[in-house]
């Protein structure tokens, strides 16, 4: 038994060494610049712990994650359900819809946004018309723009690990519950969600830790309460080639989110997370 | 200025990891070896006009093929001059980019003797930055959209681009994408004349700016995106480019400018360090700063060009769409490079203190 288990662990050694090389590597050059100007420093630190605008920013960023994560879950979670009910056929075209985003060009999609949710938009002419609003809401250029934008293309993150553990869950379970007189919600409360809770726990935490690192979409589709944390490292290292601070700044965003998975890994447990564990 | 700059947004991808992996791995389409020269800008039409009016003539007057790349991010001249792995030659770019490389020493000073003396005099001199040259002039302009306000009851000045109960609807500003603050328009705005902006008093234009904040719809990230907004009426009036605007205008766009009290600014031709083809680099700058083939360039892309006698080569009409044209030129007033970009005692420019205030001030909402 042990023998094969070492055997087995040779196969991820290739995606091990990549990965060590091309996101380790750099990660800890990052962590080396932010200490060193060229001589050791920590004056990056005490700007990052001076200036409250970092702090502020690294709010925006999780108040942003968390509200794409909880919508991508109301949405995501009722689809991945239905796609375990149709048939086959249904599913591909399903699945088909679901990948269409990953399909069109970012800034495409941004502007996109602009035709359908601007104040000349589609939804706002439509809400005009119906007499449900007087003058254009504001759906752009603020939180809920950057919501929209944000979950239309991390939905698929979130219903593919949701839809993977829903296909594993024995139908039979379903059924055995309502011969013993459970009612369908009750079969579904007590049976299926919490058997579905392992794709819960992994689709939540791959949306938010993606949230976290976005900045194109927040860019473009938000306002200023919506800068983040990755906004400001992309201007320090581009714009004002201020490297050590930029590394400063992602060591911090990088730091935040390890903190956050420790923590959700200590609450859920691992093996939820990763969904190989009996739920 | 990064008059190309979203499509280094389109290339970076979703990601802060992305942004900053960036600068290990980056892919060099081009090679600056014998016989080639790599010449580096923002893309776009502007580009396309280079590489046919430009590119084209000077590997055939010369037997040297001209490779074009973009975007010329200085995050890539960096890591390629630490790299000791130079694939560019010449860099087209703003002069806050010109003034960050050559703060970090990644630019080579410009030789000016080895350029043909009579074009050097028909540049204005202040377009002759020890390390770049001017090539073609950009403005940000009051741009409208001629839907909202019909030419001649827009807003002509930046006092009525601030005043959103003369003129309402939502402004459009830039914030990022390497554009410093707008403050000497903030300044005047506020009261100040276009010729007493130097030295900027940096408290009245952030309060000036606190009045703007209000009224902006969106804070574009892209020249383009700020067209786009401002033809689809998600602001009405904005601070942009206006020979994008103009080009705009000419594709049938609801948008216009008006040059009044418009700063001005050049995209320069600038060496990168430890380029193994500076002679030919320069070279082909004194081949593309000839009045002729920037009064061609101009006519296709409406950018100013840099050379006076360019207005030799072109009708009245062609000119007053251009914003270096004489009756538009009076009317603007140029960037100060000096103000902006001179380093302080601890090594920062205004620039750098700007741009950093820019974010704080933007994300304290």
């Amino acid at each position: 038994m042990r023998y094969w288990r070492s055997r087995e662990a040779l196969l991820v050694l290739p995606a091990l060494a990549v990965y060590a090389l091309l996101y380790l590597y750099p990660l800890s050059r990052l962590g080396v610049w932010s200490v060193f100007d060229p001589e050791p420093t920590l004056k990056n630190y005490r700007q990052l712990i001076a200036d409250p605008v970092y702090a502020k920013a690294l709010l925006n960023t999780l108040e942003v994650s968390f509200w794409v994560t909880v919508c991508a879950l109301g949405l995501g979670y009722p689809l991945a359900y239905l796609m375990t009910t149709v048939s086959a056929r249904a599913r591909v075209w399903l699945m088909a819809l679901i990948m269409v985003p990953f399909w069109t060009s970012i800034l495409v999609r941004s502007f996109a946004w602009v035709v359908i949710l601007g104040t000349n938009g589609i939804v706002n002419k439509t809400l005009i018309v119906l007499g449900l609003i007087e003058a254009p809401v504001r759906l752009l250029y603020n939180l809920i723009g950057v919501e929209i934008g944000m979950v239309h293309v991390l939905l698929p993150f979130m219903i593919f690990p949701l839809y993977g553990v829903m296909t594993q869950i024995d139908p039979a379970l379903l059924r055995a519950g309502r011969s013993l007189g459970a009612p369908p919600w009750r079969a579904f409360v007590h049976i299926f969600l919490p058997l579905s809770l392992p794709g819960v726990a992994a689709g939540c935490v791959l949306v938010f830790l993606m949230a976290v690192g976005f900045y194109i979409t927040p860019a473009l589709l938000g306002g200023p309460q919506q800068i983040t944390l990755a906004t400001l490292i992309e201007m320090q290292v581009s714009d004002m080639l201020n490297w050590g601070f930029g590394a400063t700044l992602s060591v911090l965003l990088v730091g935040a989110v390890a903190t956050l998975f420790v923590i959700f890994t200590a609450a859920l447990g691992l093996d939820r997370l990763t969904g190989t564990g009996k739920a | 200025m990064a008059i190309k700059r979203r499509g280094f947004l389109a290339g970076v991808g979703a990601g802060a990891g992305m942004a900053a992996v960036g600068p290990f791995f980056h892919v060099r389409p081009a090679r600056a070896d014998k016989g080639e020269l790599v010449v580096v800008s923002w893309g776009g039409d502007y580009d396309d006009a280079l590489r046919e009016l430009v590119g084209e003539p000077y590997a055939k007057a010369t037997g040297i093929k001209v490779k074009f790349d973009t975007p010329p991010e200085n995050a890539k001249v960096k890591a390629m001059v630490e790299a000791k792995n130079v694939s560019w030659d010449i860099l087209l770019t703003d002069i806050p980019a010109v003034l960050s490389l050559a703060k970090d020493k990644l630019l080579e000073p410009l030789d000016y003797g080895a350029l043909d003396k009579k074009l050097v005099e028909a540049i204005p001199a202040g377009l002759r930055h020890p390390y770049a040259v001017g090539q073609r002039i950009y403005a940000f302009n009051i741009v409208y959209n001629t839907k909202a306000f019909p030419k001649g009851k827009h807003p002509t000045t930046w006092a009525d681009v601030w005043d959103a109960k003369k003129f309402p609807g939502g402004r459009t500003f830039n914030f990022r994408g390497g554009i410093a603050p707008q403050l000497e328009i903030a300044l005047i705005a506020d009261g100040v004349a276009m010729d007493k902006v130097y030295p900027l008093d940096v408290e009245r234009a952030w309060k000036s700016m606190d009045r703007l904040k209000p009224i902006v719809s969106k804070w574009y990230v892209s020249h383009a995106e700020a067209i786009q907004l401002i033809a689809a009426g998600e602001a009405v009036v904005g601070c942009t480019i206006g020979s994008r605007a103009t080009s705009a205008r000419k594709a049938g766009g609801a948008v216009d400018v008006d040059y009044n009290q418009g700063k001005v600014s050049p995209d320069n031709w600038c060496l990168v360090k430890d380029s193994a083809n500076k002679k030919v680099a320069l070279d082909f700058i004194n081949f593309a700063l000839d009045p002729k083939r920037q009064a061609e360039v101009s006519k296709r892309v409406p950018y100013g060009p840099s050379n006076k006698d360019a207005f030799a080569h072109l009708t009245p009409a062609e000119a007053a769409d251009l914003n270096t044209a004489p009756d538009n030129i009076k009317k603007q007033f140029w960037w100060d490079v000096a103000w902006w970009g001179t380093p302080g005692a601890d090594g920062k420019t205004e620039r750098d203190r700007q741009a950093e205030r820019y974010a704080q001030w933007m994300v304290k909402g």
